[in-house]
């Protein structure tokens, strides 16, 4: 069952641990995103690799049997090496105004090629230890134990602990950084403290996602929650639930898939996580309600097909014969705009006010564009095709008086007058 | 396999060792030993990345850069799923070459291009999202296919000493495929990458050379892959062209001295390696040595161009 995950004695620290990492990263991501400065993260998790790297060639050299401190040692590397990243980007930046992105790339290829290099170096004198670094290029959660989690999780904790005492003033830099100088928050301080937790999350989140692939878990979650909310409390939460779940099913998959196509091979946790996370990012962009593909392609297709059924009432209505198949005139039959005579069809009384409805809008709209914005009178017509449909209610109102209720339009033919205004 | 003739050369020896070999032709006649093989690869990655790299880091497109050197993984997955069976070790031909960087270069084009386009993701995030995910998912691939984790994670090391005669062919048609593109389109190129306004006002479309430029990256990504790794082609593509900009600020100047510091620091890394060995014991990354080594090649532009008062701005 998918839930012995949880309390088997042998997977629980791992699968813990990759939650409890995803969910640092996907809280922090929601920062760095906002801000635009995701890519930001990108350079940072490669800059971690030589600090991994160092640790453990200091740990192999001084303390070889100390299992424990290793997770902490390594903790404290990536830590300082990827400061010591962000410093670099930083002096690249402002002394010697290299352009972002360039600083970002050199500074990711340089630093990993660093880690690389020292890597090969531990790689033939230390070979065991070389094999527990090259955990951290994509992920190994498996290999986690309680002491990990406990390590891993109080960090995740303070991260979460330092948004919550912070949460004001994230929200005011992140959406306008000059209000929120000017209320007296120290943005320059909050800026910096959130790189700091941007490097704390990288850290984090290393021994389950990998350096490799670190950037990506700073997105996904975000850019899926974001799909479904506008406000930032519930960004958080939605990111955090989307980050936790990608860390709890990665980490599944990544056990059973082996067992699945029955190799003997370990599959990194990392990809399988982010595999994770990008589909909810996938479902995402796809279906919320709001902003997702299929409901905007369906808003779209909405109003083409109001539009249509007002060009065909307004069609009606001046007594032209409809551009319109039989069973799109079926359909406003059935709706109730049409009804049926013999021959052919003609206007309900409900579709004769719609269609009137639309040519006062339209011919309104004529009115408004000769008289206010001096367009010539033969170039006002193609306009007033497409604001016929868009105008609305209180619009019409608005123009009703400052046209004062015209009843002839620019081509003199008579605006259908407004029962009751 | 013939002796290497390098085997136990310090730093120093191993220069008139290879000057030697070079004059009396012997380079050219006889066969090639591993560290020559490596170091003309190493030279050659070095003149096609800085061709392409100048114009990357002109447009600021290094980031779509660093987005494609992942991606070609998946290009090279979807190639050896299409051609043949996923065998690492003979190398690569031409075919597998020309759909890998197609796949990779279109794919990460159009999916970030569509992500902010369609969806409206934010262009970093969009960029961001992409790469990552076909990267796992190549990976994921990788490490099922081959029943193997040891590939994914060459994949972003590289292996110098895996390099063969055959390499250098590929490598070498690659750096000359970049040459002869550039020096054809080389006014277009100039033009989009400086004033992309003045270019489509001229009818030079910047769309149709962005995609060329993100093909012919990724062409020479994937020539370099195998040698350094989809990280390390961008130390070649970024840091060449930003160290000669250091000292010079003349496209037609950018691009050869780019390629000069490029090979240059080869020459220096794949000697150094040798040394480390033949010394210390120690055998070195040569992928990482010659990171370090155009890190280096910065700090010293760096210093020359703060010297000289000429300090060049990107």
């Amino acid at each position: 069952m998918i839930w012995d995950a949880l309390t088997d004695p042998v997977l629980r620290a791992p699968t813990l641990g990759s939650m409890l990492m995803c969910l640092a990263s996907a809280l922090v991501g929601v920062i760095v995103v906002l801000r635009k400065r995701s890519l930001v993260g990108e350079a940072l998790s490669h800059a971690a690799y030589p600090g991994v790297v160092l640790a453990a060639l200091f740990t192999a050299l001084f303390f070889p049997d100390s299992e424990d401190g290793f997770a902490f040692i390594i903790l404290i590397g990536a830590f300082l090496s990827a400061l010591l990243g962000l410093w670099t980007i930083e002096l690249l930046q402002t002394k010697f105004r290299v352009k972002a992105d360039a600083a970002l790339c050199f500074v990711l290829s340089v630093f990993f090629g660093c880690g690389i290099l020292i890597a090969s170096r531990v790689q033939f004198t230390h070979p065991l230890w070389y094999q527990k670094i090259q955990m951290f290029l994509y992920g190994q959660a498996a290999t986690m134990t309680d002491q990990h989690v406990v390590i891993y999780g109080s960090l995740c904790l303070l991260t979460v602990l330092f948004i919550a005492l912070l949460y004001h003033p994230i929200q005011a830099v992140s959406f306008d950084r000059d209000f929120a100088k000017s209320t007296g928050i120290a943005v320059q301080w909050l800026e910096g403290a959130t790189f700091f937790l941007l490097v704390l999350a990288i850290v984090i989140g290393i021994r389950s996602v990998g350096v490799v692939l670190m950037s990506g878990m700073l997105i996904a979650p975000v850019v899926a929650a974001k799909q479904w909310t506008h406000r930032l409390f519930t960004l958080f939460v939605l990111s955090a639930l989307f980050g936790t779940l990608s860390g709890f099913f990665g980490n599944y998959f990544s056990t059973e898939i082996p067992r699945w196509v029955s190799g003997k091979f370990s599959l990194p946790t990392g990809p399988m996580i982010l595999l994770c996370a990008s589909l909810f990012c996938f479902f995402s962009l796809l279906l919320s309600p709001g902003s997702g593909l299929l409901s905007r392609c369906f808003r779209i297709y909405k109003f083409r097909r109001k539009c249509r059924q007002e060009n065909v009432l307004k069609a009606y209505w001046k007594g032209d014969e409809p551009d319109a198949s039989r069973f799109f005139l079926w359909i406003l039959y059935m709706q109730g705009w049409l009804r049926k005579d013999g021959a052919g069809y003609h206007l309900s009384p409900d579709g004769r006010h719609r269609a009137a409805q639309i040519v006062r809008l339209h011919r309104l709209w004529e009115v408004y564009l000769v008289d206010y914005m001096g367009q010539g009178v033969e170039r006002v017509h193609r306009n007033a095709e497409e604001m016929e449909h868009i105008l609305t209610p209180e619009l019409e109102k608005e123009l009703t008086i400052l046209l004062q209720d015209p009843k002839r339009d620019p081509h003199h033919q008579p605006i259908p007058g407004k029962e009751g205004l | 396999m013939i002796k290497n003739p390098y085997w136990g050369k310090d730093f120093f020896s191993f220069f008139s060792l290879f000057f030697q070999r070079l004059f009396t032709g012997e380079v050219f006649t006889g066969d090639l030993a591993s560290d020559e093989v490596q170091m003309f690869v190493l030279m050659l990655i070095a003149a096609a990345t800085s061709i392409v790299g100048t114009f990357l880091v002109l447009k600021k497109m290094t980031m779509l850069a660093n987005s494609l050197s992942h991606t070609l993984l998946l290009g090279l997955v979807a190639a050896f799923i299409i051609i043949q069976p996923l065998s690492w070790e003979e190398g690569l031909n031409f075919s597998t070459l020309l759909i890998a960087s197609l796949v990779a270069g279109l794919a990460t084009t159009f999916l970030t291009d569509g992500l902010t386009r369609y969806l409206r993701v934010q262009e970093d995030a969009s960029i961001g999202l992409v790469f990552t995910t076909l990267f796992a998912l190549s990976i994921v691939l990788v490490t099922v296919f081959t029943k193997n984790v040891h590939l994914g994670i060459e994949a972003v090391m590289g292996n110098v000493d895996a390099l063969h005669k055959e390499d250098l062919k590929l490598i070498f048609g690659i750096a000359l495929g970049d040459l002869l593109v550039v020096s054809l389109f080389f006014k277009e190129l100039k033009i989009v990458a400086f004033d992309p306004g003045l270019a489509s006002s001229q009818g030079i479309s910047p769309n149709f050379f962005n995609a060329l430029l993100m093909i012919l990256t990724a062409a020479t990504s994937i020539g370099a892959f195998r040698a350094v790794g989809v990280l390390l082609v961008l130390a070649f593509l970024v840091g060449l062209p930003l160290t000669a900009r250091l000292l010079t600020h003349r496209l037609h100047l950018l691009i050869p001295l780019a390629a000069g510091i490029g090979v240059l620091c080869s020459l220096v890394a794949v000697a150094l390696s040798r040394h480390f060995l033949s010394v210390y014991q120690v055998p070195l990354s040569t992928a990482g040595l010659v990171t370090m080594t155009i890190a280096l090649a910065y700090v010293i532009s760096l210093s020359l161009s703060r010297c000289s008062g000429k300090g060049k701005t990107v």
